[in-house]
């Protein structure tokens, strides 16, 4: 009767090989991200088609490698905030294994033959949803340098390719032959192709800005330290990120804007019918976007892959010596802070799917188009107007700049001081579930 | 108590602005099947949807039903104890108290003082578990996972203290004829202190968590509005009629056990704009129902103060013989349980077995207001609906 | 090998993909597949206008054939469609019909494109978008308003069109509702 419930006495770390797994692991994943864009140094003077061949495989790896720690942190984070702890067995530390396990799992799975259903489109759209998700990486900037192909027109190209992923929800609720698989698909689609105009409209207000589709300018642009950061440099702007921001949870079907998805608890929904790898890749696909949708907002209107501090201060860094390149890439201005930026939305992402509830896709739709769309049509006007009137380098703009800079400053560290609040008193938030009720105690 | 109107209302919710075009479609027929995702237990749900409204909505009940009543028939008081834990089993102790409660009455058996207290302490513990896997599983219907394992973390330390009791979680047998099974343990009344201090301003951050969410009431206030009338027409009890606006509470007006010695409130549906309700809840809405939930989990802990306070010592149980005798006769007593007035019929007949055992299931009754109020809903709003009125399939079902 | 003959390469495959989904979607019986050569075929087009680096002329067929009109086109499909393994299948005269009509315009493209004289144009190389951007709203201003005027038209005739009218209120029978296991 002694039920003493301690939830981390039960966890032992592993002895031998176990306890260097983890270690091991991270080293194989360094190095293989490393051996994957180091060639980005040689670039120029390799031929073309190696290049393109690189390029292709180093996206292939980081977005398979993202999905996966994106899985096993989306589950820490839920087990985080709903006051229990997640995996922590598979691997050893913090089952960081666990989607490993996952994967592996997901892989030997039966195909399942439906009846009745189209096999060849069953198949065909769970490609259709992965390749475009993976495909929009080749045109993202990690930096000005580490990018596969710098489009003239990025921007739109990842816009083109993320609206692509809307038919592979349709035909996947098609190939379900099931009548509510084909309505949740529906409904769902017709959510994500809303919401890709008050996106459209979000968009258009930095590209009024920088004057450009091209994303490594659009980065470049923000190289002066925080303040020139784009979403600060007038209030239509900042909104103009929140409004971004909203649309693209709304494009990736992210809560709090999955009711498709929960009413698929009721009525089927469209990957109802799809287990083993080919849900899987649904799901890379959904994790994909995610990232991209995070980097996105980074580069156009967080700094891209800029730190806070101004490229100014570590000029003479970037001919220097490896060692100095690569500090000046951790301090001033590298892909890690590309990744890092994609990850902190991310995570703010996860953040909101585990705390708010779902709405209600009437309202869903209500605030797409009663409330985003006027709102995102008049800030894109009123940025226009404002960016015909007032010159750059007006008083006027300079306090804009100032306020939506604090603005900024204060939100971004509101939020980092309570994600550290959060990891070091992490115990007294979970709480503890020993209880001690033996008779006499 | 409001009086009833004679003329019982059609229509107790306007249908949305959604007018039939001319385009030819179909009614398609939804069936929430007898699985659900969440715990509403084994109901099945046949829904009749033209588009996104649903037209109609006919509940199919008897997946679980397993013959209680009948058993009752064929086993002793004491022996069909446990069978009650098993009509409600979020609140069993409420179901043992009121068998036990009717057979008493039935025989004459006169509780002691301690075992009265014991019996009112388990059964406010056991509301509030109830009202908070309520909680927890609407949350979880709405799409807010977290709530539900914060209600049940909270109810972990309620189960632990019944466990130390009685040695079960779910399904007691504990407060059984004449009194209570076992006594307290000891440490109980310290630990329940430290329970009730830990666990008092909780509600009000679940109230911030969940219940003022700006989603959560948009879901939830004005949807499957219930009228005062409707609901007393249709034989709604507990939180369902007392989120209609109607104080009617069986603690406070028919006092059974020693109710009438705590002060406690009886909180009821309230229009929105006053205190802190969101402007948009109307009387009788699923946000009402809920919410009267969450505040009834306040006064709980405040009846369970006043218990650790005026406890005595003595007997956790009346002498009763080893072979009760049922005197001929019937008796029908009906307590307030978790979800509403929860009646119990035993007619004995001179014997150590009853001659018949009824039910009265407040489940099954609420339920019945699915079709009336499930007219001209969206599809999403029938779950929001059917969290509200919190059914256990166990009591509906028998 | 050197690049023009990579991209040689390159424009046959793609022109074969475009051929070949064109001719599945026309020989196709399954109205989705039909739909999902459709989509190969609109692709198809976009890597072409890549090949030629019309960037932004890809991007664009993108964005409005393959994300916007064929969503479109699947949208009525599954609105509408009875089952999902219905067949259409064309009556044997229209197949004739329409072998005739296709052989004519073949014959017809091939002999224009032996006859005629194609210039090439001012070859600038690369379009820049900004360049694309101005010669619209100079040049091409007439035009481009009025495209925005018809699609102003087709958005308020559709918002039209889904207005609620008048009808009579359905009586709670229709189906038995014991027919519930689907």
């Amino acid at each position: 009767m002694a039920a003493c419930l301690s939830p981390v006495g039960a966890v032992r770390v592993g002895t031998g090989v176990q306890k260097f797994a983890f270690p091991i692991f991270l080293i194989l994943l360094l190095a293989s991200i490393a051996l994957a864009w180091a060639p980005a140094l040689l670039w120029p003077n390799k031929p073309l088609l190696v290049r393109d061949v690189l390029a292709v495989v180093g996206v292939v790896a980081f977005v398979s490698l993202f999905a996966m720690f994106a899985i096993w942190w989306e589950r820490k984070v839920a087990a985080r905030i709903q006051s229990r702890l997640g995996p922590m067995r598979v691997g050893g530390w913090h089952g960081w294994a666990q989607s490993l396990a996952d994967g592996l799992k997901l892989f030997q799975k039966e195909d399942i033959f439906l009846a009745g259903a189209d096999r060849p489109l069953y198949r065909l759209a769970a490609y259709i949803a992965f390749v475009p998700a993976l495909c929009l990486f080749l045109a993202l900037p990690f930096s000005t340098a580490w990018i596969a192909r710098d489009l003239d027109v990025g921007l739109i190209f990842i816009l083109a390719l993320l609206g692509l992923g809307v038919l592979g929800v349709l035909l996947a609720g098609w190939a379900s032959n099931n009548k509510w698989s084909i309505y949740g698909a529906m409904r769902e689609a017709c959510q994500m192709i809303s919401y890709e105009i008050p996106l459209g409209f979000a968009l258009l207000v930095p590209i009024l800005t920088a004057g450009t589709l091209r994303l490594t300018a659009i980065g470049d642009l923000q190289d002066a330290g925080f303040p020139s950061w784009l979403a600060f440099h007038n209030p239509f702007l900042l909104i103009a990120a929140v409004l971004f921001f909203v649309a693209t949870l709304a494009s990736c079907k992210r809560a709090p804007f999955d009711l498709p998805e929960a009413e698929s608890e009721l009525v089927a929904g469209y990957h109802t019918e799809y287990s083993g790898f080919r849900w899987a890749l649904f799901f890379f696909a959904e994790y994909a976007e995610m990232f991209a949708a995070g980097a996105l907002a980074a580069i156009l209107f967080f700094g891209a892959w800029h730190s806070p501090l101004p490229a100014e201060w570590g000029r003479t860094w970037r001919s220097g010596p490896l060692w100095q390149q690569a500090l000046h890439g951790v301090l001033f201005s590298g892909p890690l802070w590309l990744i890092g930026k994609g990850l902190f939305f991310v995570y703010v992402q996860m953040w909101l799917r585990w705390t708010l509830p779902r709405i209600r896709l009437d309202q869903v739709m209500y605030a797409c188009v009663q409330v985003m769309l006027p709102l995102a049509m008049l800030n894109l006007l009123a940025h226009a107007v404002w960016q015909w009137l007032v010159p750059a380098d007006s008083l006027l703009a300079q306090i804009a700049n100032g306020v939506c800079t604090a603005i900024g400053a204060v939100t971004i560290v509101a939020i980092l001081a309570t994600i550290a609040y959060g990891l070091f008193h992490r115990r007294r938030l979970v709480g503890t579930l020993v209880v001690d009720h033996r008779p006499g105690a | 108590m409001t009086d009833i109107d004679p003329q019982i209302t059609g229509e107790t919710m306007p249908a949305p602005g959604v007018a039939p075009g001319t385009l030819h479609t179909e009614d398609l027929l939804v069936n929430m099947g007898p699985q659900h995702p969440s715990t509403h237990g084994v109901l099945r749900l046949l829904l009749r949807t033209d588009g996104e409204l649903v037209v109609e909505a006919t509940p199919h009940i008897g997946y679980l039903h397993r013959c209680a009543e009948k058993i009752g028939e064929n086993v002793t008081p004491v022996q069909f104890v446990p069978m009650t834990d098993r009509l409600d089993y979020l609140a069993a102790m409420n179901n043992n108290h009121g068998y036990s409660l009717a057979v008493e009455k039935l025989c004459g058996i006169e509780v002691p003082e301690r075992a009265r207290y014991i019996r009112v302490i388990m059964c406010e513990l056991n509301r509030i578990a109830s009202h908070l896997v309520s909680f927890g599983s609407y949350g979880l219907d709405m799409g807010a996972f977290t709530p539900f394992l914060y209600a049940f973390r909270e109810r972990e330390y309620i189960v632990d203290l019944f466990e130390a009791t009685c040695g079960a979680r779910l399904t007691y047998n504990y407060l059984t004829i004449g009194g209570a099974a076992a006594d307290l343990p000891a440490g109980f009344l310290d630990r329940l202190a430290w329970f009730l201090d830990y666990f008092e301003p909780k509600i009000d951050e679940y109230n911030r968590l969940l219940s003022y969410n700006y989603i959560f009431v948009k879901r939830t206030a004005g949807v499957g509005v219930i009228s005062a009338a409707d609901a007393i027409a249709y034989g709604l009890t507990g939180p369902c009629l007392r989120g209609s606006g109607v104080r009617w509470d069986l603690r406070r007006c028919v006092p059974y056990e020693i109710y009438d010695r705590f002060e406690f409130d009886i909180p009821i549906g309230v229009p929105g704009g006053t205190d802190d309700i969101p402007p948009e809840v109307v009387v009788g809405d699923s946000w009402s129902r809920y919410y009267v939930r969450m505040l009834e989990m306040k006064q709980s802990v405040r009846i369970l103060r006043q218990c650790l306070r005026q406890i005595p010592d003595g007997e956790y149980r009346a002498k009763v013989p080893r072979v009760l005798k049922l005197p001929a006769g019937e008796v029908y007593l009906e307590v307030e349980g978790a979800r509403g007035q929860l009646g119990f019929l035993v007619v004995g007949d001179n014997g150590p077995i009853p001659r018949r055992v009824k039910v009265r299931g407040p489940s099954f009754c609420n339920l019945s207001i699915i079709p009336h109020v499930c007219r001209r809903v969206l599809l999403a709003d029938v779950a929001a609906i059917l969290g509200s009125i919190d059914v256990v399939m166990g009591e509906v079902d028998r | 090998m050197d690049s023009a003959s990579w991209e040689a390469l390159a424009f046959y495959a793609v022109a074969i993909l475009v051929a070949g989904s064109a001719l599945g979607c026309v020989l196709a019986t399954n109205i989705v597949r039909m739909a999902m050569c459709l989509l190969g075929t609109l692709g198809g087009v976009a890597l072409l206008y890549f090949l030629l680096t019309a960037t932004f002329l890809g991007v664009i067929q993108l964005i409005v054939y393959a994300g916007g009109t064929l969503i479109l086109i699947v949208f009525g499909i599954m609105l509408t469609s009875r089952s999902v393994g219905e067949r259409l299948r064309p009556r044997p005269g229209e197949a004739l019909a329409a072998t005739v009509i296709f052989l004519a315009l073949l014959v017809g493209l091939v002999a224009l494109l032996h006859t005629g004289t194609w210039a090439s144009g001012n070859n600038e190389g690369t379009l820049s978008v900004a360049r694309i951007g101005q010669e619209l709203l100079t040049t091409w201003l007439v035009p481009f308003e009025l495209a925005s005027v018809l699609l102003l038209a087709v958005m308020i005739g559709a918002a039209y069109l889904v207005q609620p009218l008048g009808r009579a209120p359905r009586e709670p029978g229709g189906p038995r509702s014991t027919e519930g296991d689907s």
